[in-house]
């Protein structure tokens, strides 16, 4: 039997006695596109947080290709929501992507425009990190994870404050990654129309599991209820 | 006065090139924090007798370390974790000074700083502990680039963030120390934050923010070095304003050519 890509078992975590997520168990193949949706505060974030091994579990495993996070590191990407940090400290575009390095010939700095323009961002190295756009920030993430061969991209909320232009790149250039180099990308998004256009599975969360599969299974009035109440409707399934 | 201009040279070099990772990281107040509480140490080497320079130097080192732990494992923000510290350090040494009896011009010049208190042994221990951070911060300069911009990052990319700033707090602390003589408990953390704040007004990359950065506190300690001999004034104050008359100068000018 193949082993899975990522694999969650029985997943508890709390703050101050607050049941943050319960019981959380699923797994995903290399290759796969895991669109996670929730209302605010069900636990999205803390779960993403689990997975990069950030935060630790009160209880239950994490396993990429079936040993513990840690041996994955430095085959992981992240890509916040926000990057926090004062725009204006003079950094460049290069030499924030320059700050990993991995020894790699094929990934050092000369590499570095051909990531660029692989996310549209051609001839931007010298740019000032504080003066590029959300979107464009986005790109540059990407841009570094392409640069490094990453085998896991996790999105937190990519297109969370930026225009429908800029999201529509972001969430096409992840596609195309994910067709291409058969990069596994884990998506935290509130939108529903994501996990139509986009997920191979999808895992629905409010603190517990209400729901794990690929899409045009696992997503049905009931579950768009439990997640959502009313605004269940909004949800429209993809034609096959 | 030649040996006060090598001592603040070296001074210059390592705390302006601290100062870039300590301001990009949010952390203006920890130098403060560490030359304050500092004054337990020269209260200690002053009862007991030690060399002041190396003691201060060792208990900025430990109070560093208990600033670092008070901010990770604790519920403490790091702002809060630099006041306890500062306010107990200092709160400890004056408690110590207490039971001196008579005048410790040694004190005074810890205090507000005197260049013409630094002696062959001071300049000694400056320069060789200004020498090792700056050659150690060289060496590991991208790693600790990394840990201060993108610490999530430099995680994920399998490096020890916390490593990279447990000893960036470690050598704030020396080089903190290394500057007390020449401006003083109460001052030395202006000669970490003026030139930075200065440079990146007027940098867009890393590189030239420390170059420019290192060449803007070279400046600064000298000339008010310079001048606080011939106008016989106190060198710390006359440092930092400097530093600070440089900063309002420079800050209307980028204001004015925008």
């Amino acid at each position: 039997m193949e082993i899975p890509y990522l694999q969650v078992n029985n997943l508890n975590y709390s703050i101050s006695g607050q049941t943050i997520l319960h019981d959380i168990s699923f797994k995903i193949e290399k290759g796969d596109i895991l669109v996670i949706i929730g209302p605010n505060g069900s636990g999205k974030t803390t779960l993403l947080k689990l997975i990069l091994g950030v935060i630790k579990p009160d209880k239950g495993t994490i396993l990429i290709n079936n040993r513990n996070v840690k041996t994955a590191l430095g085959k992981i990407a992240y890509v916040p929501q926000k990057f926090d940090f004062d725009r204006n400290t003079p950094i460049t575009v290069k030499e924030f992507i320059a700050l990993e390095k991995c020894g790699k010939r094929e990934h050092g700095l000369r590499y570095i425009s051909d990531a660029l323009a692989q996310v549209g961002m051609t001839g931007k190295e010298n740019k000032k990190l504080g003066v590029l756009s959300g979107g464009e920030f986005q790109r540059l993430m990407i841009a570094r994870a392409l640069l490094h061969e990453k085998e896991l991209l996790i999105f937190d909320e990519p297109a969370a404050g930026i225009d429908l232009q800029g999201e529509a790149t972001i969430y096409s250039l992840i596609s195309q990654i994910n067709q291409k180099k058969g990069t596994t990308c884990l998506i935290v998004s509130h939108e529903l129309s994501v996990v139509s256009r986009f997920a191979k599975q999808v895992l629905c969360l409010n603190k517990s599991l209400v729901c794990f599969g690929p899409p045009q299974v696992a997503i049905t009035p009931e579950v768009l209820k439990n997640l959502y109440g009313s605004e269940a409707g909004l949800y429209h399934h993809h034609k096959h | 006065m030649i040996r006060a201009i090598a001592a603040g040279s070296a001074v210059a070099l390592v705390l302006g090139y601290l100062g870039t990772f300590i301001v990009t990281r949010r952390l203006s107040f920890i130098g403060d924090g560490l030359a304050h509480a500092s004054l337990l140490g020269v209260a200690l080497a002053i009862l007991l007798g030690f060399a002041p320079l190396p003691t201060a130097m060792l208990t900025a080192v430990v109070l560093a370390i208990l600033i670092y732990y008070l901010e990770r494992r604790t519920n403490l923000s790091g702002d809060m974790a630099i006041a306890i510290i500062f306010t107990s350090g200092m709160a400890l040494g004056l408690i110590l000074l207490h039971f001196y009896s008579g005048y410790q011009p040694e004190l005074m010049s810890y205090l507000f700083g005197n260049i013409l208190a630094i002696s062959r042994w001071d300049l000694i221990s400056i320069i060789s502990a200004s020498v090792i951070i700056i050659t150690f911060l060289t060496i590991f300069f991208r790693r600790f680039l990394f840990a201060t911009f993108d610490p999530v990052g430099a995680y994920l990319a399998g490096k020890k963030p916390w490593l990279y700033d447990l000893l960036l707090y470690i050598m704030t602390a020396v080089a903190i120390i290394a500057g007390i003589k020449l401006v003083g408990i109460i001052l030395v953390s202006a000669l970490l934050v003026i030139p930075s704040a200065i440079s990146r007004l007027y940098t867009k990359s890393f590189v030239n923010f420390i170059l420019l950065t290192i060449l803007l506190s070279f400046l600064i300690i000298n000339s008010g070095l310079i001048l606080s001999y011939y106008l016989d004034l106190p060198s710390g104050a006359t440092i930092v304003l400097t530093g600070s008359i440089l900063f309002m100068f420079l800050s209307i000018t980028k204001k004015l050519i925008k």
